[in-house]
């Protein structure tokens, strides 16, 4: 399978359309609108990276002054030696050297003791909670499909990379693309033809069947107009150092997310919203080695991207999102890990963002709540932050009822 | 033959079995509805398909040995091949049984106690572990659950294997009342903290697929939890929990989301009095014979490993036998849906999930590697008209194409490669109607 010419492959659309050619070959003209009519530069473009697991914000960002965090954590309490500290009170990991040079150029924000109203100390339901937005009661869409839905339709409009979609990125009428990857193939010619008009909807299709064939129209769009691109090298980082720390030989399939992510980009994709993720975070048991790996690939791994916007001349419009479902106890457990907890510290990153400071309390590790921190922010004030000074939409229309937030971005 | 027991009877032989092999749609359809039922919902004593599956040789290969050393090299060759030997047998066996409700009800426990080799790393655990659920897959509940809380690759993957009394971890604990007895809220953050106390005090060997017990590392205190208290040792956390009405109704949901709707959460009266008793078989049949088989509304995604196993038996294709079969694992990885290997202790998703660009394009891949590997003369002997049409349907168990389809399928009537093609990616086959 190769690629196919974009004259070819409009003819092969043209030919088999036929009734419906008109709403299809549309499709294929917003999708090649990437190409044709770039995303311009200054739109605003938001990376949300989703650490799966609970990721232990007591080890991420450290209240290394105050005795009672060591005590609390006898043999993984992060130890002086490994710590880089941020000011008299807070450190970062020793992992995440690429984060201290990013809040030394103030492009970094850290928020404190985020969470939610009645912490729930279930992966799922509280990961259903951040990707919905939705605390109180379930609900199927996730709050960038929910954007999605005051979008008109376009495939390439949010992005999630992997084999799975992410419950994000599902709206009530629309939802985000997936991207594998390895990127996407055209397909020959025969099975191109025949795929184009399987992914043709029918009228006997009930709502997963018209999602079956969405796939597959969205698949032949989508990899016209992704493979070229997917075949240029990743661009350079630039300006910002890319220094390593913590990452011994672990998984480096968010800096290999992030850098299809900064290709794309580079290439104009009008993509505004794109998913990453990380797992591992869900460190019961030895803890400390674990967890510093984890955060020295997000640190690098973001840090690199950061610098390739750079590069890439969209330093300005980019914002990265780096959040977990929870923290986690603050006691250590007996099997030098750390059980399931509640509120932690979320990222913001970019060069439009009011960086280089700390935003929500820092909860108290002498008031806990059931041996829990105490959530000081709702998660919910940093998204309306991203909806409203990033993607352009009131809080409101995608978190009901919702109208306060951060102020996190210099131009708010 | 009504539509509508089309429908119903595709439903059945897809979710509580992993679809036809070929003949086998058109003999339930032709015994009719009431027929079908009976048949796909009851076990056979012995099934003559799965004599032709052997297990796999799996042995015990002991510690890690030190990162490049000399050993390394042959250690990691041995795991890797007893890692594949492992995931193609159980594809061998979905796709070779006669009859699909054991193994079909397996693969539904396994994404229930979802335990990853990812993290578990050796076949042998996996194993043990998978044939406990095999062996338990249509008989009593609180056995398997008894059996699983301390099953050795459920206690690493859980880190229920190095708990101590004093400071025990509560993963264990609250993932067997989250996940896998009682559902999300029928707890507290208390029971959580009693309950991890009860499960101290037990060990793995982990490459061996063992698991022991011992009492001086146990907590043997006086514990309260759910309206209950008194000493427990993990067998008895099992055997309390698994007698609370809240399991009854939990583990039904649990079925209920999986083989009818993942979206419909209502389920109908009296079927979760069928597991009264915590069997399992009479619940399944419970659900395989409710209204809700024939709700319209009620259709599910096939999942990556549900698809492939589908067309490998309407296609008379043993995974094992495919050519340089471990692209079977990776094809199935780039689906998303990995046996032995489910992303995280919740299982895989269901639905939407599998229906996106990524999984389409591997579908497309993976279909091209089978389709170049299957003898297609039945087909071929067809005269070149919706005869084959017909055909298809009845092979692969879809209960009618859509106007769309018979569209496609006209412009290729004379190419049985590219029919199957069609056919196994349309989305009346990738969805389950």
């Amino acid at each position: 399978m190769d690629t196919i010419s974009r004259r070819r492959f409009l003819q092969l659309v043209g030919a088999g359309a036929a009734g419906a050619a008109a709403t299809r070959l549309s499709v294929a003209d917003i999708v090649f609108a990437g190409q044709t009519r770039p995303l311009p530069t200054g739109t605003p473009i938001l990376v949300v990276v989703t650490l799966y697991g609970g990721n232990d914000g007591l080890n991420t960002v450290i209240p290394y002054a105050d005795p009672i965090y060591k005590q609390s954590r006898p043999g993984i309490f992060v130890d002086d030696s490994h710590l880089i500290p941020l000011d008299a009170e807070l450190a970062l990991n020793g992992a995440m050297t690429g984060f201290k040079s990013l809040w030394d150029n103030q492009n970094l924000a850290i928020i404190r003791g985020v969470g939610y109203p009645d912490p729930v100390l279930s992966h799922f339901s509280s990961m259903a909670i951040w990707q919905s937005a939705f605390p109180t009661s379930l609900t199927n869409s996730g709050w960038i499909g929910r954007w999605l839905d005051t979008q008109k339709h376009d495939p390439m409009n949010a992005i999630g990379l992997g084999s799975v979609l992410p419950p994000l990125l599902a709206g009530v009428h629309s939802v985000g693309s997936v991207l594998p990857l390895g990127g996407l193939v055209v397909p020959d010619r025969a099975s191109a033809f025949a795929l184009h008009r399987l992914g043709l909807p029918d009228s006997s299709d009930g709502p997963l069947q018209a999602a079956a064939a969405a796939s597959i129209s969205d698949f032949l769009n989508l990899g016209k107009n992704v493979t070229p691109i997917l075949k240029k090298p990743a661009p350079t980082p630039d300006i910002l150092p890319t220094q390593g720390g913590g990452s011994f030989g672990s998984d480096s399939s968010l800096t290999q997310q992030l850098d299809v992510v900064a290709k794309l980009i580079a290439a104009n994709a009008p993509t505004k919203v794109w998913a990453v993720s990380l797992g591992g975070f869900d460190t019961h048991a030895d803890e400390v080695k674990a967890q510093s790996s984890l955060l020295g690939t997000v640190s690098q791994a973001v840090t690199r991207f950061i610098g390739q916007m750079h590069g890439s001349n969209r330093q300005n419009d980019v914002v990265v999102l780096v959040y977990s479902e929870f923290g986690r106890r603050v006691k250590a457990n007996g099997t030098q890990g750390t059980d399931h907890g509640t509120a932690g510290p979320v990222f913001v990153i970019g060069n439009g963002v009011d960086g280089g400071k700390f935003y929500g309390d820092e909860p108290s590790l002498s008031k806990l709540v059931d041996g829990n921190l105490a959530v000081t922010t709702d998660f919910r004030d940093i998204y309306a932050a991203m909806l409203e000074d990033v993607l352009k939409v009131q809080a409101g229309q995608v978190i009901p009822g919702w109208s306060s937030k951060l102020p996190l971005m210099l131009k708010g | 033959m009504a539509n509508a027991d089309r429908v119903e009877i595709a439903r059945l032989i897809h979710r509580f079995g992993f679809g036809p092999k070929p003949g086998e749609y058109a003999q339930l359809v032709g015994a009719g509805l009431k027929a079908a039922r009976q048949q796909v919902l009851t076990p056979p004593s012995t099934d003559t398909g799965l004599l032709k599956v052997a297990n796999p040789t799996l042995t015990d290969l002991g510690p890690f040995p030190p990162q490049k050393s000399a050993a390394a090299n042959t250690f990691e060759a041995a795991r890797s091949q007893q890692i594949l030997a492992l995931q193609l047998w159980w594809l061998d066996r979905m796709a070779l049984a006669d009859h699909g409700l054991n193994e079909r009800l397996t693969w539904f426990w396994h994404g229930h106690w979802a335990t990853a080799i990812g993290k578990v790393e050796y076949a042998l655990p996996m194993y043990i572990q998978n044939q406990l659920l095999r062996s338990t897959a249509l008989l009593n509940f609180r056995d398997q659950a008894r059996a699983m809380i301390t099953d050795s690759a459920l206690l690493y993957w859980l880190d229920g294997d190095s708990n101590v009394a004093g400071s025990p971890n509560e993963n264990l604990a609250r993932e067997f009342m989250e996940l896998f007895t009682l559902g999300v809220g029928a707890y507290s953050e208390s029971d959580v903290q009693q309950i991890a106390r009860a499960l101290t005090g037990y060990n793995t060997v982990r490459s061996a697929g063992t698991s022991s017990f011992n009492i001086k590392r146990h907590d043997n205190s006086l514990l309260t939890f759910l309206g209950t208290s008194g000493k427990f040792d993990a067998p008895a956390i099992s055997d309390y929990l698994t007698t609370l009405p809240t399991n009854q109704d939990f583990i039904t949901r649990r079925l209920w989301c999986r083989f009818i709707s993942s979206t419909d959460s209502i389920i109908e009266s009296g079927i979760s009095s069928a597991f009264a008793t915590r069997d399992i078989l009479p619940l399944a049949q419970a659900i395989g014979t409710s209204a809700a088989m024939s709700n319209p509304l009620h259709s599910q995604s096939k999942s990556p490993v549900e698809w492939f196993i589908s067309v490998c038996r309407a296609l008379g294709v043993t995974p094992s036998a495919l050519q340089h079969n471990a692209n079977v694992i990776h094809f199935l990885s780039t689906m998303g849906q990995v046996p032995f290997d489910p992303p995280n202790v919740g299982g895989w998703p269901t639905d939407e999930a599998w229906l996106n660009i990524s999984s389409m394009q591997a579908r497309l891949a993976f279909s091209k590697y089978i389709i170049s590997q299957v003898k297609l003369d039945s087909l071929a002997n067809l005269p070149k008209t919706d005869v084959r049409i017909q055909y298809l349907g009845d092979l692969l168990g879809v209960a009618s194409w859509s106007t769309r389809t018979k569209s496609v399928f006209r412009t290729a009537l004379g190419d049985p490669a590219q029919l199957i093609l069609i056919a196994i990616n349309a989305p009346e086959y990738v969805v389950n109607a």
